[in-house]
C-alpha cells in the first residue's frame, strides 16, 4: 500500500460529534411523539419464584390506564439467540430479580406508576441458587427444565499431564471475577409507532436492528413486513444492548392500541435487569520448562450465566478460545461449565468472555516469569504466537498477528525501562510503587460461527454517494469510520458521503455490531458495493458513448473512461435512473468460513486482535487504595482508520476496565443486587484515572478493508491483568480476585505480614 | 397530562429569554426541560446527582438539574448547552472528544461554568471541575485536551 | 423514580412566612434546601411527603459573617460560598476543607450547609468539621429561637432535637485563634466524587515554644450512629509531642469511640481500621507541618 492515503489514517472530526456537543442530536430517550403512552415494567419480587397468579383487574380500571399486558398477550412467549429460554413477559416463573411480569401503558407517568402498584401477583419463593458451583450439583433445584448447566464442554490437545510433569515451573491458582455492570449513560430506552405505511416501528437504542427486528416479529407473530426497527445514536452499549431490551415490549403496546409508546428505563432498573459480565470462577495449572517454554495448560471455566443463557454460549467460546493467551502452548485441556443461577441475566460485555480468562492466564505468566528468573516480557516473547505458528487448537495463523510488535513497543516504553526507580520512591512511607504488564488476545468477527454482511450504495442524483449499513452507532464512531472509507475508494471528498445506519426499513442487513466486526465487515462489503458501483457506472457510460467502455476510473467529480472521457457523476446518475439500471448497488462480504473444532461452536477465527497493557500502580499500605497512574494501552490495529476514534477506544476501554480492576463491586446476596445505582456501584470519574496512553501498532491485516482490523474490544483485555500485576510488583501480594477494592487490597497486604 | 396533577406557572429566564411553563412544582428542572418543554439536550442518566449528565447553569453556576425543582427555578436563570454557544462543543468535536455523545451536554454545560471563573485553567483544576460528570466512553483524556483547547491554550 | 405531580410545594419569600406555614403544617410536610439529598429520596421513595416546605428562595439564610471571635453561617449558604469564603478559610480551613470534599461542584454550588445538617447521614461531609470547631445551631420557631451545641443536636441514628415546626436557621462556631491547625479526612472507594466510608476532623492546638499539644479535637464519622467525638485519642494528644510513637498509640485509641456496621461500602472490620489508619496519617502529616 504505497499510494498516499487521502482520508484513511486522518485525524478528520466525527461528523456526528458538534451535535452531539450542542445537545441537537437525537437519541431513543429524547424522542416524545404525539399522543403517546407511558409504558412501565412490572418486575420480580423474588429471585427465583412460581408465578401463582397475576391479577390486573384494578389496575386495569384505574384512571388513564390504556393497557396492562401479561405473558397472556404474547403469541410466543420465549426468544434468545442460542436458547430460547427468555420470556418476553414472565408466565411459569421469575428466576432474577429484573426478570419483567407485567407492563402497563398509561396517559401519564404518574397515572403509569400508580397503576404497576396496583397489580397483584402470587409468588411461591423457590430456593434461591447462588452459587454457580453448588448450582451444577444433581440436588439443586432446576432454574431450567433442561438443568442448571446450560452449556459445559471439554477440548483438549496433546497431553496435559505430560506437559506439566516435564514442567521445571508450574503454577496453580484459582481467580474469581465478579460481574460487571454495564453503565452506559443512556439507560435502555426507546418509543414505538405506526408509521405511515403502517408498520410497526420501533425506534431503540440496540445492536442489531435486524435481530430485534426478528425476536419481535417471531414472540408477536406479525408479518417481517409489518414492522420496522430503527437504531438512532446510542448512548453507549458495550455489548449491554446486544440482548433484546424495550424492543418487543414496546412493539407489543403499539401492536395493541396503535399509539405511540414510550419506554425509558430508570438507572436502578437498567442496573438491576440488564445484562452483566459473566461472573467466573477460573483454575489454571501453567506449567513451563526451565528456559521459559510453555508445555502445559489446564483450566477449568465456570461461567455464571444467571437466569438466562442470553449470548453466554458463544462467551464461554470466546474464554475458551483466548484463556491460553497470545502464545504456543503444545497441550491444552480446558474443561468448561456455563451454569445457570439466580443471580442477574449475564450476557455480552466489551471482550466477551476474554477479560476473566487473561485476568487469570496473564498473572499466571507473571509468576511462572518470577520462578524462572525472567524478565515478564522477555518471558513472553519468547511463547508469543508469530504468524505462520499453529495456535494452541491446530489452526494455523495465516492473518495478521502483532503480538510481538505490541510487546516490542512494550518493552521500549520508559515506563517499563524505568520500573525499578521509579519503585523507589516513597513519599510518605506508606505509599508503595509498582509497574505491571499483561498482554492480550481476542478473535474478531464470529469465527466459526456464519459470518456475513451487506452493504447498500447509492448514487446520488446530486452527484454524492450515500452508504447504507445496518451497523449501530454505539459510540465507537463506525460511520464516520465507514465514511471515511467509502470517500477513500470513490475517490472523492469526505463531504460528498453521507451514512443511512442501523433501519430495517432502509439499509440492508450488515448483522450485528459486536464482536469488534463492523469495521472490518462492513468495511469489505463496502469495498464489494464499490466493484459492483464501478460495474454499474460502466453500463451507464455504455449508454452515454455508445460503445463498450472496458474500465474506468473513479474521481472527485467524474468517472474518466478507459479512452479519457470524464462523465459527471449526476451525469451519471440520472442515466441510471432515467434507464431503470438504477442508482443502488449492493455489496456482500462473507468471512471465509471454517469448520469449528468439535466441542466448540465458533473456535477457531481465522482474525485476531492482539494488545499489551502497561500499567502503573501507587497502593497506599494503610487504605489498600490502588491509584492508576499511568496506563500504556498498545493495540494492533491493522490499519487506523481514524487516529481520534482509534486512539479514544483505546483510552476509553483503559478507564472502563480500571474500573473493572479495581471500584465495579457488584455486590449481589441472595439474588438481590446491593448497587443499584451509579452511587453505590463506582465507575470511574475523571479522577480516577491518570496518564493514558493509548499506542496503535499497524500489523497490516491483508483481508480487511486498507488493512484494518476490529478495534473495539481487544483494549479492555489487558489492562486489569496488568494493574494486577503492577500490584503484586508493589506490594507482593497478588489479587486473585477482583474487584481489587481498597478492602481487599488492604486485608491481602495485612494478612502476609 | 392526566391524573392529579398540581399545574403550577413558572416564570424564569432559559437561554437569554424569559419563559413561563405550566408544570407540578415538585418535577426538577430536568423533567420539565425534557418531559414538558421537550427541551432535549440536556440528558437524564441517573436522575439521582451522580452522573452530571443533567447539568445546567443556574444563576450562572453548574448544577444537577435532576436535583432542581422547578419551584426554585421560579425568578432565576437558567442556561442549558443550547445556550452556552458553539465555542466548546466545537472544541469537543475537534479533539475527538464526543463518542457515544450522551455525557457530552453536561461536560460542556460544566465546562463553561469552569471556563467562566477560571479561563486558563490547569489539568488538575480541570479535573476537579468535571469530577461530577461520568463518561463511560472515552477514559476523559480528549475531554481534557478539549477543554485545554476551548480555553485557548493547549 | 416517581414522577411527583401531585405533591405540593410551598415557597415562601421570608423566614417568617415560612415559620408560619411550618407552624400551620406541622407534621405533614419536609422542609427541603437545596434538594441534593432530598430530591433523591423523593423520587426513589425512601420518603412519600405529599408537602414540601421549599425554601431554597430564602435569600436572607445566606450569608457568612464574622462578629466579635464567631463566625456566622445563614443555614443555606452553599458549600462552594464555604469552601471558598476567606472568612472560613482564616478561621476554620478545616471546614473549608471538608466543604470540598462534600460531592462535586455541581452539588457544592446547589447543597446547603443546613441541609447537610438536618439530613443527618452519620457519613455527612461538614459534621466532623462542625464537631471539632464545636459548632452551634440555631433552631427557631414563631415563638423564637434556641441554641444547641451540634454534639448535643443528634440524639441516635437520624434522630434530631428539632421540633416540627423549628427551622435550623444559622450555624456558628466561635473562630479558632492562633495557634490550632487541622485537617478533614475522608475516604471514599475512588478518587473523584464518593460517599465516606469513614471521615473524620483533627484540630490540634500546637504549642510552639514548648512543642507539646495543648489541646486535640477529633471527630470521626460514618462509624457510629451519629459523628462521635474519639474522647480517649483527645486525651493521650494532650500534652504529647507527636512523635512516631504517640501518633500511632493516639491513632489506636480511637476504636474505644466507635461502633461501625457493615454495609454495602464496607465492612465493620475495615472501617476501624481505616479509622485508626486515617487518623494516624493526618496526625503524621500535621507534625510534618509543624516540623516534628
Amino acid at each position: 500500500m504505497t499510494a498516499e492515503l487521502r482520508w484513511v489514517g486522518k485525524n478528520v472530526a466525527r461528523r456526528d460529534a458538534f451535535e452531539k456537543a450542542t445537545g441537537s442530536a437525537k437519541f431513543a430517550s429524547d424522542m416524545f411523539p404525539e399522543n403517546l403512552l407511558y409504558v412501565f415494567t412490572l418486575r420480580s419480587k423474588y429471585p427465583h419464584a412460581i408465578i401463582r397468579r397475576i391479577d390486573v383487574s384494578k389496575a386495569v380500571k384505574m384512571p388513564g390506564v390504556v393497557g396492562v399486558y401479561t405473558h397472556r398477550d404474547i403469541p410466543n412467549n420465549r426468544f434468545g439467540v442460542f436458547h430460547k429460554d427468555r420470556p418476553v413477559l414472565c408466565d411459569d416463573r421469575v428466576r432474577y430479580i429484573g426478570d419483567p411480569v407485567a407492563l402497563v401503558a398509561a396517559e401519564s407517568r404518574e397515572e403509569g406508576q400508580e397503576a404497576l402498584d396496583a397489580i397483584e401477583v402470587v409468588y411461591e419463593p423457590l430456593p434461591v441458587v447462588t452459587d454457580p458451583v453448588k448450582a451444577m450439583a444433581p440436588s439443586t433445584i432446576k432454574i431450567h427444565d433442561h438443568g442448571n448447566i446450560c452449556r459445559q464442554t471439554r477440548i483438549t490437545r496433546g497431553n496435559v499431564e505430560e506437559g506439566l510433569s516435564k514442567s521445571y515451573a508450574v503454577v496453580e491458582n484459582t481467580y474469581r471475577t465478579p460481574a460487571q455492570i454495564h453503565a452506559y449513560l443512556e439507560t435502555e430506552a426507546g418509543i414505538s409507532y405506526i408509521d405511515e405505511q403502517g408498520r410497526i416501528t420501533v425506534v431503540a437504542g440496540g445492536q442489531s436492528p435486524y435481530r430485534d427486528h426478528h425476536e419481535i416479529v417471531s414472540t408477536l407473530n406479525l408479518p417481517p413486513e409489518k414492522v420496522r426497527v430503527i437504531t438512532p445514536h446510542v448512548g453507549g452499549a458495550f455489548g449491554g444492548k446486544d440482548d433484546i431490551s424495550v424492543q418487543i415490549h414496546l412493539a407489543l403496546v403499539t401492536m395493541k392500541t396503535g399509539r405511540p409508546a414510550r419506554l425509558v428505563w430508570t438507572r436502578e432498573e437498567s442496573t438491576i435487569s440488564g445484562p452483566k459480565r459473566h461472573p467466573s470462577i477460573v483454575k489454571m495449572r501453567t506449567g513451563a520448562s526451565r528456559d521459559g517454554v510453555l508445555l502445559a495448560n489446564d483450566v477449568e471455566i465456570i461461567y455464571d450465566t444467571g437466569a438466562y443463557a442470553g449470548l453466554g454460549p458463544a462467551v464461554l467460546d470466546v474464554a475458551i478460545e483466548n484463556c491460553n493467551g497470545p502464545y504456543k502452548i503444545p497441550n491444552i485441556d480446558i474443561k468448561a461449565w456455563l451454569v445457570y443461577t439466580n443471580n442477574h441475566f449475564a450476557s455480552a460485555f466489551r471482550g466477551f468472555g476474554a477479560p476473566q480468562v487473561l485476568f487469570a492466564m496473564e498473572q499466571q505468566m507473571d509468576q511462572l516469569a518470577e520462578k524462572l528468573g525472567l524478565d515478564p516480557i522477555e518471558f513472553r516473547l519468547r511463547n508469543a504466537l508469530r504468524r505462520g505458528d499453529v495456535a494452541v487448537f491446530g489452526n494455523k495463523l495465516e492473518t495478521s498477528v502483532g503480538i510481538v510488535q505490541c510487546l516490542e513497543k512494550a518493552r521500549q516504553h520508559p515506563l517499563w525501562r524505568e520500573r525499578k526507580t521509579a519503585k523507589q520512591e516513597r513519599t510518605p512511607p506508606w505509599i508503595r510503587r509498582g509497574v505491571g504488564v499483561a498482554a492480550a488476545i481476542k478473535g474478531y468477527t464470529l469465527g466459526a460461527l456464519p459470518d456475513k454482511g451487506r452493504v447498500a450504495l447509492e448514487l446520488r442524483m446530486d452527484g454524492g454517494f450515500t452508504v447504507k449499513g445496518s451497523f449501530t452507532e454505539i459510540g465507537q464512531g463506525v460511520v464516520q469510520a465507514i465514511a471515511q472509507l467509502a470517500a477513500e475508494l470513490l475517490h472523492t471528498s469526505l463531504d460528498k458521503i453521507e451514512v443511512v445506519f442501523a433501519d430495517t426499513g432502509r439499509t440492508p442487513d450488515t448483522s450485528v455490531t459486536s464482536a469488534s466486526r463492523q469495521m472490518f465487515l462492513a468495511g469489505n462489503a463496502l469495498k464489494d458495493a464499490v466493484a459492483k458501483m464501478v460495474d454499474r457506472m460502466k453500463s451507464a457510460a455504455k449508454i452515454l458513448l455508445r460503445r463498450e467502455v472496458q474500465s474506468l476510473m473513479l474521481s472527485e467529480e467524474h468517472i474518466i473512461t478507459d479512452t479519457g472521457e470524464r462523465l459527471d457523476y449526476r451525469v451519471v446518475a440520472s442515466v441510471l435512473e432515467e434507464s431503470g439500471l438504477g442508482r443502488e448497488v449492493v455489496g456482500e462480504f462473507e468471512v471465509p468460513r471454517v469448520d469449528p473444532i468439535p466441542g466448540s461452536l465458533e473456535i477457531p477465527h481465522l482474525f485476531y486482535m492482539f494488545g499489551v497493557a502497561l500499567a502503573a500502580v501507587e497502593v497506599n499500605t494503610l487504605t489498600g487504595a490502588v491509584n492508576v497512574t499511568h496506563i500504556v494501552n498498545i493495540a494492533d490495529v491493522g490499519k487506523v482508520v481514524n487516529p481520534q476514534t482509534l486512539t479514544g477506544q483505546l483510552e476509553g476501554a483503559a478507564a472502563q476496565a480500571a474500573g473493572y480492576a479495581l471500584f465495579e463491586d457488584a455486590k449481589i446476596e441472595d439474588g438481590f443486587l446491593k448497587t443499584t445505582n451509579l452511587s453505590t456501584y463506582l465507575i470511574p470519574s475523571i479522577k480516577d484515572v491518570g496518564v493514558i496512553e493509548a499506542v496503535p501498532v499497524e500489523d497490516y491485516e491483508e483481508a480487511g478493508p486498507l488493512g484494518a482490523k476490529g478495534i473495539g474490544e481487544i483494549g479492555f483485555i489487558p489492562v486489569a491483568p496488568a494493574i494486577a500485576n503492577a500490584v503484586y510488583n508493589a506490594v507482593g501480594v497478588r489479587p486473585l480476585t477482583l474487584p481489587m477494592t481498597p478492602e481487599r487490597v488492604y486485608w491481602l497486604i495485612k494478612r502476609r505480614i | 397530562m392526566g391524573g392529579t396533577h398540581i399545574l403550577r406557572e413558572f416564570r424564569f429566564r432559559l437561554n437569554g429569554e424569559e419563559v413561563s411553563v405550566k408544570a407540578p412544582p415538585a418535577y426538577t428542572l430536568l423533567e420539565v426541560l425534557r418531559h414538558v418543554m421537550h427541551i432535549t439536550g440536556t440528558k437524564d442518566g441517573c436522575s439521582s446527582g451522580d452522573c452530571g449528565a443533567c447539568t445546567v447553569l443556574l444563576d450562572g453556576r453548574a448544577v444537577h438539574s435532576c436535583l432542581t425543582l422547578i419551584a426554585q427555578v421560579e425568578g432565576r436563570e437558567v442556561i442549558t448547552v443550547e445556550g452556552v454557544g458553539e465555542n466548546i462543543p466545537a472544541a469537543f468535536a475537534e479533539e475527538g472528544a464526543v463518542q457515544c455523545g450522551y455525557c457530552t451536554p453536561g461536560l460542556v454545560t460544566a465546562s463553561a461554568a469552569l471556563l467562566k471563573q477560571n479561563p486558563k485553567p490547569t489539568v488538575d483544576e480541570i479535573k476537579e471541575a468535571l469530577r461530577g460528570n461520568l463518561c463511560r466512553c472515552t477514559g476523559y483524556v480528549k475531554i481534557i485536551k478539549a477543554v485545554q483547547r476551548a480555553s485557548g491554550g493547549v | 423514580m416517581l414522577a411527583l405531580g401531585d405533591v405540593e410545594v410551598y415557597s415562601p419569600r421570608t423566614v417568617r412566612e415560612a415559620l408560619e406555614i411550618l407552624r400551620r403544617r406541622a407534621g405533614s410536610l419536609r422542609v427541603i434546601a437545596g434538594g441534593t439529598d432530598l430530591v433523591v429520596q423523593l423520587r426513589t421513595g425512601a420518603v412519600r411527603w405529599r408537602e414540601l416546605l421549599n425554601i431554597y428562595g430564602l435569600d436572607e439564610l445566606r450569608y457568612i459573617k464574622y462578629v466579635d471571635g464567631e463566625v456566622k453561617i445563614g443555614a443555606l449558604t452553599d458549600f462552594t460560598t464555604i469552601h471558598e469564603s476567606p472568612i472560613v478559610r482564616s478561621t476554620a480551613p478545616v471546614l473549608a476543607q471538608a466543604a470540598f470534599e462534600i460531592g462535586s461542584y455541581q452539588i457544592m454550588n446547589k447543597a446547603s450547609i443546613g441541609g447537610n445538617i438536618v439530613n443527618a447521614s452519620p457519613a455527612a461531609d461538614s459534621l466532623p468539621a462542625l464537631y471539632v470547631l464545636e459548632a452551634v445551631l440555631k433552631l427557631e420557631n414563631l415563638d423564637g429561637y434556641r441554641m444547641v451545641p451540634v454534639r448535643e443536636f443528634y440524639k441516635g441514628y437520624k434522630k434530631l432535637d428539632m421540633g416540627p415546626d423549628e427551622l435550623l436557621t444559622e450555624v456558628s462556631y466561635r473562630a479558632l485563634g492562633d495557634g490550632w491547625v487541622g485537617e478533614f479526612f475522608k475516604h471514599g472507594l475512588r478518587r473523584g466524587d464518593a460517599i465516606a466510608v469513614v471521615n473524620g476532623a483533627v484540630l490540634l492546638k500546637w504549642n510552639g515554644v514548648e512543642r507539646v499539644v495543648e489541646d486535640a479535637r477529633v471527630a470521626l464519622g460514618a462509624v457510629a450512629p451519629t459523628v462521635v467525638r474519639a474522647v480517649e485519642c483527645e486525651k493521650m494528644l494532650r500534652g504529647s509531642s507527636l512523635d512516631e510513637r504517640t501518633i500511632r498509640e493516639c491513632s489506636e485509641a480511637v476504636l474505644t469511640s466507635i461502633s461501625p456496621i457493615d454495609d454495602v461500602r464496607g465492612s465493620a472490620a475495615y472501617r476501624r481500621e481505616m479509622c485508626v489508619n486515617y487518623v494516624y496519617m493526618t496526625l503524621w502529616s500535621l507534625a510534618r507541618r509543624l516540623g516534628m
